[in-house]
Order: C-alpha cells, then sequence, then structure tokens
C-alpha cells in the first residue's frame, strides 16, 4: 500500500569541495507528511536544493516514482510536479501578488490549469485575494510564506518541499502556516517538510528523519521520534 | 478608444513628426552628425538592455558584439564584395554565436563575477583583433584598423555622400528596437527575465529555464548590437580595434542605459539621447579650455544620476508623462512609459 514517491539512495551533494549531504538515504511515500529535522548546519537546506536540482549531486541517486533526476536540471524537475519553497520565502519583491503566483504556474503542465488554479489558491488563502494587486515586498512576513506555498501550489506539486516555512514568523503565525501545511496534506499532496521547529513540525508530520552533519542518524514515525530520549533532549529541550 | 490612448497616439505621433522633421531644418553635415550619432547612441544602449537591462546581468563587453557585427560585415565587402545590407545579418548572425558560445559557460557566474567575466572576454577580443592581420581569405588590419572600401553615393552598399540617410537609417534602428523592447517585456520571456533579475534562485526553484532565458535574450541583444556596429562602420567608414571593441564602446552602453534608466523600454533611449547630447556639448565648449576637462564633467554627470536618482532620468519623465496622461503617481498604468 505504501506507494514510494521520491526515493534517496546514497546520496552526496555540496558546494564545489565541502561536502554537506554525506551518503544520505531516504523516502517519501504518496500522501505523507514527512519531516526532516535537524540544527542548522546539518545540511537540511542543501539536502532540499539538491533534490529541486539547484545543486547538482556529487553522486548517489534520487529517484521520483520510476525515473531517476539527480541529473535533470531545475526546470525538467518541476515539471514532474516536485516544487521547492525555498527558505526565507523568495517571493519577488517588485512583482503583484498576482504576478507572483502567475510566474508559480510557468511549466506546460500547470499552465492549462492557470485559471483553476488561481482560484483554488485565492480560496484557500484569502488573504493573497485582497493584495492581489499589491507588490510582494509590501506584504508582512506571514502573507510572504503565504504567498511563496501558493505560488508553489501553482505549479500543481506531487510533493511540496518547504524549506523552514516558519523561519522569523510570530508563534500565532506559525501556527497558521502549519494549519495551512496541514491543510494542503489533507488534499492528498505529498510534503517533505525541512524545520527547525521540531515540536511543531512533528506534530503534523507522519514520519520523520533527523539529519546530523549531512547524514541521517534517526528514522521513524513521527511518535518514536518525538519520544526518543534524545531528540527530547537536544532539540525538544526536555 | 479612451482619453488616455489617444493621448498616448498623439505623443508618438508628435514624436516622430518632430524626429522624421530634424533635416529640414538642420542642414550642416556635423550637427546632423552629432543627432545621428545620440540616435545610435540610443540604439546601443537600447540593444544592451534587451538582456542586461531586462535580466539584470551587468555585461562589460558588449563591444565584442560591435566589432564582430562590423567585422564581419566590411570583411565580407571588402574582400567579396558582398552588400552590407546582406552582410550585415551574416555579422549579427556571428555575434549571435559568439554569445552563445560566452553565455554557456558565464551565464553561472552572478553579479560581479559575470560583470568581470565579461570585462575579461571584452579585452580578449579586442587584443585578438588587434595582432590578427589576416584571417584565412579575409584582410583583417590588425592594430592599423581596417577602412571600408569606399563606393561614393551607392545605396546599394549602404555608403551615402549627404549624412541624411544615415540619420534616418539610425532613426529607422532606433524604432525598431524600441518596438522590439516593447514586445520583448511584455513577452513571456520578458515576464521570466524579470523574476530571474529579481531572483535567480527562486525562478529556477519554480520551473523557469533560467539559462535558455538568458541564452536567448543574449542572443537577441547581441544581433541588434552588432547590427549597431555595422551601422557605425559604414557611418565612420573607418574600424579602429580601439574603437569598435575597447572598453570605451562596452562602457558608453552601459552607462547611457543606466543613466537613462536600465530595464525600461525607454530609458535606454533618454539615457542615449540626453547623455550623448551633452557630451557632445560640453566637449564643444569645453574641450579646449583644458585637456579632459569635458570628459570630468561627463563623469560628474553620471556619477550625480546614479547617486540621486539609481533608477534613471526616466523616472523622473515617468511623473510628467502620468501627469499629462492624467493618471496618478501609482495608478495602475504606472509601467506604460517604462
Amino acid at each position: 500500500m505504501n506507494m514510494k514517491l521520491l526515493s534517496i539512495k546514497n546520496l552526496n551533494s555540496g558546494y564545489g569541495d565541502v561536502k554537506i549531504i554525506k551518503n544520505l538515504s531516504l523516502e517519501v511515500n504518496k500522501g505523507e507528511v514527512v519531516s526532516i529535522v535537524g540544527a542548522n548546519g546539518a545540511g537540511k537546506t542543501t539536502l532540499l536544493k539538491t533534490i529541486s536540482g539547484l545543486i547538482p549531486a556529487t553522486s548517489g541517486e534520487i529517484w521520483f516514482e520510476d525515473q531517476r533526476i539527480d541529473n535533470l536540471p531545475p526546470h525538467k524537475i518541476t515539471e514532474l510536479g516536485i516544487i521547492h519553497v525555498p527558505e526565507g520565502r523568495r517571493v519577488f519583491p517588485f512583482f503583484t501578488v498576482y504576478e507572483n503566483l502567475l510566474i508559480g504556474s510557468t511549466m506546460p503542465r500547470a499552465q492549462k490549469e492557470r485559471k483553476k488554479n488561481l482560484e483554488y489558491v485565492f480560496n484557500l488563502l484569502p488573504r493573497l485575494a485582497e493584495r492581489k494587486n499589491q507588490v510582494g515586498s509590501t506584504l508582512s512576513g506571514g502573507e510572504q510564506q503565504m504567498l511563496a506555498i501558493g505560488r508553489a501550489l501553482m505549479g500543481m506539486p506531487r510533493i511540496l518541499m518547504l524549506d523552514e516555512p516558519s523561519l522569523g514568523l510570530s508563534p500565532l503565525l506559525v501556527q497558521t502556516i502549519f494549519e495551512l501545511i496541514s491543510t494542503i496534506a489533507k488534499e492528498g499532496i505529498t510534503v517533505l517538510l525541512v524545520e527547525q521547529n521540531v515540536r511543531q513540525a512533528l506534530k503534523l508530520s507522519d514520519r520523520a528523519y533527523v539529519l546530523e552533519n549531512g547524514s541521517i542518524s534517526l528514522e521513524g514515525t513521527a511518535e518514536e521520534i518525538s519520544n526518543n530520549p534524545d531528540v527530547k533532549k537536544a532539540y525538544l529541550g526536555l | 478608444m479612451d482619453i488616455v490612448q489617444k493621448k498616448k497616439i498623439g505623443l508618438i505621433v508628435i514624436i516622430l513628426a518632430i524626429a522624421l522633421s530634424i533635416p529640414l531644418f538642420v542642414t550642416k553635415p556635423y550637427y546632423i552628425h552629432v543627432i545621428t550619432m545620440c540616435l545610435l547612441w540610443a540604439y546601443l544602449a537600447s540593444s544592451w538592455n534587451l538582456f542586461c537591462g531586462f535580466a539584470g546581468q551587468l555585461s562589460l563587453g558588449h563591444g565584442i558584439f560591435t566589432a564582430v557585427g562590423a567585422y564581419v560585415t566590411i570583411m565580407l565587402f571588402n574582400d567579396f564584395n558582398i552588400s552590407p545590407w546582406i552582410g550585415m545579418f551574416a555579422g549579427g548572425a556571428a555575434a549571435v554565436l559568439l554569445s552563445t558560445l560566452i553565455g554557456y559557460p558565464t551565464f553561472k557566474l552572478r553579479g560581479a563575477y559575470y560583470a568581470l567575466a565579461t570585462v575579461a572576454i571584452g579585452s580578449g577580443v579586442m587584443v585578438l583583433i588587434e595582432n590578427t592581420m589576416t584571417l584565412g581569405p579575409f584582410h583583417v588590419g590588425g592594430a592599423e584598423g581596417l577602412i571600408v572600401r569606399l563606393m561614393g553615393n551607392a545605396p546599394a552598399y549602404l555608403q551615402f555622400m549627404s549624412k541624411v540617410p544615415y540619420y534616418y537609417l539610425a532613426l529607422a534602428m532606433l524604432v525598431i528596437v524600441v518596438v522590439f523592447s516593447y514586445w520583448l517585456k511584455n513577452s513571456r520571456l520578458g515576464f521570466y527575465l524579470s523574476a530571474l533579475k529579481e531572483d535567480e534562485d527562486a525562478a529556477a526553484a519554480l520551473g523557469i529555464n533560467v539559462r535558455n532565458a538568458k541564452l536567448v535574450a543574449a542572443a537577441y541583444s547581441a544581433f541588434f548590437t552588432a547590427i549597431g556596429g555595422v551601422f557605425y562602420a559604414m557611418l565612420i567608414r573607418y574600424l579602429e580595434p580601439m574603437a569598435i571593441a575597447g572598453p570605451m564602446m562596452s562602457n558608453e552602453m552601459v552607462f547611457l542605459a543606466v543613466v537613462g534608466g536600465s530595464g525600461t523600454v525607454f530609458g535606454p533611449v533618454v539615457g542615449g539621447i540626453t547623455l550623448h547630447a551633452i557630451s557632445e556639448v560640453i566637449q564643444f565648449y569645453f574641450s579646449d579650455m583644458a585637456q579632459g576637462l569635458h570628459l570630468f564633467i561627463y563623469g560628474l554627470i553620471v556619477v550625480f544620476v546614479i547617486m540621486f536618482k539609481p533608477q534613471g532620468i526616466i523616472d523622473i519623465l515617468q511623473k510628467y508623462y502620468n501627469r499629462f496622461l492624467g493618471i496618478s503617481d501609482r495608478g495602475e498604468d504606472e509601467s506604460s512609459v517604462s
């Protein structure tokens, strides 16, 4: 019953001579929410960038269903439905909300469904509809994060990769964003979530991986991970 | 048709009418020549802007495209008697090829690193030309430069005794590049370019083929720039490596576009015409006062505009334009000029 959507085998990658991801393997099944938690500098962002093709893998394999994607350019990878919401939101500051959303649907597959998806995003995030003609830089941090997620949804993700969506947001907004993610997951979109906010991330995940120094040190269901004494001590402050 | 639309069309008609009738009032060849050069610089700045302005890539080596366009065309003309009207397309094609070859390795570079690479390639090409006397059957001329074979009044070979045809030619080229800029800015590619100008990583993560977008835009830019080089060659009738490929040529395009307003359709046009006109005027009045004083004044003007109006002169004009159209400064039609 578990359908593998994304599987990574013995992946190595990094920047030039600096190795960040070392011999990492993980799997994400269809419909799951999987978290990757870990400290600063563990390689979480690098891992997502490698999956979406922004950084080349030096060795190892990345499979999306039955297609190997570790040597594809980023635009081919997004075309398959692997959509990356980069860290720090990266909303286009001089584009309006509407234009920001449009640019999320440039791949042919999503272009055809643009109208329907716009409606869907505006329904899901009415705040964006209100601010349709405002430029990105005038939005609050939380609104920008919503826009970044909405923009990714315009690309019709089959797997949505979120990099630190709670970064720099007030506790109340963190709550809102996590609720949004769980709504999206309930609609059947697979989510791969990278977070420093371990407690919140584990709450809405099915499974989790703990990343340390570029390799997986622990994996299991979210419950197992949150009950693990080491994790409790290191990440949950218990 | 609403009133705003009518005003816009009216303005275009008036500007074109003035431009077309200038040779009727200005009869001295020297003045016609100066005005033609203003138009040529506006054209070159707009060509640079097609890629560098719209995609936010600082190329400081666009002189290689004027050089390749001009040299290929003139060599075909001098040695094989191929009319520059046809040769210019060969020159343009050579520039497109060169831009693609350069683009593959350099488009990975960001910001200052890309700019540095273009400086290096620009200087390299200039040195190459300076040290090449012949290339296969072609005479290149090395550092001596290349003289365009004179034909007298030969419209079929893009040579005229009068300055007036050159003026109209430059005007036509400028109109074409402006129309093309307008189309490009509002095209899908233009949308991609402005996205990658703002945030290249985010654009790539959203599925935009960043390298292809850059390659295509750079090819357009190289082609138009090369045609400008051909025009320059036919007007001056002498190619000197330093002048056509050197840093003066490359940097001037950047100054004019940036001072006018890079990344906008009309900015480089405004910058090219006004700044070049100013430079001619101060050269006329100040050059015999002290050596290089006019260049000093010119530099000061460039520095002040960049310091106090980093968006370019077009930003000031935009306000008057909006007022003329009767829409508010922050109105929905904000981007109509730029």
